[in-house]
């Protein structure tokens, strides 16, 4: 497991109520290795750090490790700043054959970021 | 030609990223709209694990980079000091390869559109002949004029 990975699962605070899907609230502090040198005086929490947060969430609940095949889609609405407190809810579904996986990210009840993601089964773990 | 700026050049002057989320290290070259940068990312990263295998997620990060030293550099060009971008979409980004530490990686950007601030973005990550990852980005590019911003 990588020192990023770390540093995110090390920021998970609760595990939201679940209605079948995948749900937990996540606050990063200013000192969160993702925030450092993204951007200095201005610190935004890097899209990957977003998308790898839900891989690995997707990965723990799931009990198998994951790679990321593909973004299908992605949207980042607003930036997340240190300390925000940010939930983050996925669900994954088969569709044609493909592992997908469909995520959100909110802070005070506003989506800031959607993704689409389709997850490779089955790897060595890391 | 604005005296300094020649290519291949260090990616930290033209961007605002800095490590250890500076992930582009050069510009290699920008030709209309089009530009190629290196990357080798150290033993020491982040992104590594213990088998020193680089974080899928990165190569999005790659691509979005290597986007902002080209807008960088093109902003220098101009005489003006590299403006900010923020990431705000990605499409259909295919990853079939992984990467390791010290390999050298070649990100190829092209610009496929720019309007009302955004640009679109079609890139490719590399290793040799091989392509880990390709795909689009949006790109939001902040005006420096505009209140607020």
């Amino acid at each position: 497991m990588n020192e990023l990975r770390k540093a995110i699962d090390a920021s998970a605070t609760e595990v939201l109520p679940g209605t079948g899907t995948g749900a937990r609230r996540y606050r990063f502090s200013p000192g969160f290795i993702g925030f450092s040198g993204h951007f200095p005086g201005n610190p935004i929490l890097p899209a990957i750090v977003q998308i790898r947060a839900v891989l690995s969430l997707a990965e723990e609940e799931g009990g198998k490790t994951l790679r990321l095949a593909a973004v299908r889609s992605a949207k980042f609405l607003a930036p997340i700043r240190p300390d925000e407190d940010v939930s983050i809810r996925y669900r994954r579904r088969i569709d044609s054959g493909r592992n997908l996986c469909d995520a959100t990210l909110s802070v005070a009840g506003k989506t800031v970021a959607a993704f689409q993601l389709e997850l490779a089964e089955g790897e060595a773990p890391r | 030609m604005i005296a300094g700026i020649t290519l291949p050049m260090a990616a930290e002057p033209l961007i605002p990223h800095r490590p250890p989320m500076r992930l582009v290290d050069t510009l290699v070259s920008v030709n209309d709209g089009c530009a190629v940068t290196e990357s080798v990312f150290p033993r020491t990263t982040m992104m590594a694990d213990g088998e020193g295998t680089i974080d899928e997620v990165a190569f999005i990060e790659l691509i979005a980079q290597s986007y902002a030293a080209f807008k960088g550099y093109v902003d220098r060009m101009d005489g003006k000091p590299p403006g900010e971008g923020f990431l705000v979409g990605v499409r259909h980004l295919e990853i079939p390869g992984k990467a390791h530490s010290g390999d050298r990686l070649l990100t190829s950007i092209r610009t496929v559109a720019a309007f009302g601030g955004f640009a679109v973005v079609e890139g490719a990550v590399t290793r040799g002949d091989e392509t880990l990852a390709s795909g689009s980005l949006k790109v939001w590019l902040v005006d420096p004029d505009a209140d607020g911003g």
